[in-house]
């Protein structure tokens, strides 16, 4: 397997983008990807497209649209989707592109228009994500499906409602700093903690945002990522592992084991252990996503993230930082924008580039995206040269 | 029975006869004819053997609640409408659901009816029924043994 880098991150503004279609949203992201790694377009040898939704995009191959949009015809270009974690099955994808040969240089896009359809309706979609058939006659909702796991947690491990309202205060602060953020803006614990019950125990500063929003990033061949970046930040290790639809058939309600299984692969290809991770990014869809993630990912034990989050321990300056971006809670969740944008924030931690919220002087990182409640998950790990 | 009638959703599956079963109050699993593995949901195909020669089993609907939840803001299905009356307003309550664990580890996710959110504890016994709605809809509820 040949190896990859990053060479180009874009990211377009995250928010209720009422300004711009999908495909011009997604122009943003690529033209700012271009102008950072410096190349012109016609450098690029094939693309992968990321979009969760038809339903949001509404029109089928949406991926179409985009290709279009940026003049990229009649180079390969293809949509991948897999709910949450469309963007990084996108890099995934993309690095099979470049690691099989198939191509020297990719572009990565991840798009997602989500405002273009009321909150009902977006909330219908998302409930969806989960078993049709056999969940949704239940009302069940993306909230709905992590307080199931909450409810789990909290009875098995006795993590408490402030412990999850600490996440939304510390993703809050980074995403206060990060102008690329959908809500820029602190909260008080006790402001999370009044805030309304969307789907018990979660409250409204429980949950990401309905968002819209693209990243893109380009990826190249050791020889193409020599000559195009100064500062190739390569991927290590990719895991990707998948778990049951519904919920209710899995081993474990308070734990996401597909993303057990995705981190132990990249991981092992990448040769190191969770200890070496200097930078994160985890699913934060919900609160209770972020407390799972740091024990899927062995950042702590089993039944000991509530604690990890209440020591501080995933600040800038504690053990290991999380979600310095601001998370999905205060970024926002563009859903096939977020393992994208997430590749780019640690891509930035690891140049040195990421401002009042750099970690210091980062050699690894790692970016871990959740696709629904669990029935794929990706892992892949960063290394600076 | 149409299938929509349960899954608000698809209509066609060869698991149908669940429905009708619900409808006459009866709890159905299907059971793989070779490997002898439980399905609730019932599945027409057995994904250990990969066949197809299942059996239909009644179960029983008691069993222990794993997770609950009490969902505030519901999807479009179930949305809440404005009041046609002006000056009004509509005061929801929403039902919780949660998930029970019965017989050979199946979990059955049902509606709560009768519970105070706060109330609901992991490890409650309680048992589930089908439930025939006003509009004729089948549904599944749970309640404390």
């Amino acid at each position: 397997m040949r190896k990859v880098a990053v060479v180009g991150i874009g990211h377009g503004k995250f928010g209720v983008r009422s300004d711009a279609s999908l495909r011009e949203l997604a122009f943003e992201a690529v033209k700012a990807c271009l102008d950072d790694a410096g190349i012109p377009l016609k450098e690029v040898d094939s693309m992968v497209t990321g979009i969760a939704g038809d339903e949001f995009a509404l029109g089928l191959q949406p991926s179409a649209q985009v290709h279009d949009y940026i003049g990229f015809h009649p180079k390969p270009n293809f949509r991948v989707e897999g709910a949450c974690a469309t963007g990084s099955i996108a890099l995934r994808t993309g690095i099979m592109n470049v690691a099989s040969g198939l191509a020297d240089v990719v572009l990565v896009v991840g798009v997602e228009k989500m405002t273009e359809v009321p909150t009902s309706i977006a909330t219908e979609i998302m409930g969806k994500a989960g078993d049709s058939i056999w969940e949704y006659p239940f009302g069940t909702t993306f909230p709905g499906y992590y307080a199931l796991i909450a409810n789990a947690h909290m009875a098995e491990y006795g993590t408490t409602e402030e412990q999850l309202a600490m996440v939304s205060v510390k993703n809050h602060y980074y995403g206060s700093l990060n102008p690329y953020a959908h809500m820029q803006k602190k909260i008080t614990l006790e402001k999370a903690l009044t805030s309304f019950t969307v789907a018990y125990p979660l409250k409204l500063y429980d949950c990401s945002l309905i968002t819209d929003g693209a990243a893109a990033v380009i990826i190249a061949s050791e020889e193409r990522a020599k000559v195009i970046s100064k500062k190739p930040v390569w991927i290590v290790g990719a895991g990707l592992a998948t778990d049951t639809l519904r919920l209710g058939d899995r081993k474990s309600l308070t734990s996401i084991l597909a993303a057990r299984e995705a981190a132990k692969t990249a991981y092992k290809m990448a040769g190191v252990g969770p200890s070496d991770i200097d930078v994160a990014t985890v699913h934060d869809c919900f609160t209770i996503a972020e407390i799972v993630a740091y024990e899927d990912l062995g950042f702590c034990e089993k039944g000991e993230g509530g604690k990890l989050i209440a020591a501080k321990e995933t600040y800038v300056g504690g053990r290991i930082p999380v979600n310095v971006d601001g998370g999905l809670k205060s970024k926002g969740h563009p859903i096939g924008a977020t393992g994208v944008s997430m590749a780019i924030e640690i891509t930035k931690q690891l140049r040195g580039e990421a401002g009042e919220r750099q970690v210091k002087n980062p050699e690894i990182g790692l970016a871990h995206n959740v696709g629904g409640t669990g029935q794929v998950v990706a892992v892949h790990i960063f290394r600076r040269e | 029975m149409d299938f929509k009638n349960f899954s608000l959703n698809i209509s066609q599956t060869k698991v149908n006869r669940f429905v009708d079963e619900l409808s006459a109050g009866k709890f159905m699993a299907t059971v793989c004819k070779k490997c002898g593995k439980n399905y609730y949901p019932p599945l027409a195909d057995c994904s250990n053997c990969m066949q197809s020669d299942m059996e239909w089993k009644q179960i029983s609907g008691e069993g222990t609640l794993v997770t609950f939840t009490k969902i505030h803001v519901p999807p479009e299905h179930f949305a809440v409408r404005q009041p046609l009356m002006p000056f009004s307003s509509i005061q929801f309550e929403p039902c919780p659901i949660g998930l029970l664990e019965v017989e050979g580890g199946l979990k059955i996710m049902g509606w709560i009816p009768k519970g105070d959110v706060k109330k609901i504890k992991v490890g409650m016994k309680m048992k589930a029924s089908p439930f025939t709605l006003p509009d004729g809809k089948v549904t599944i509820i749970l309640e404390p043994i």
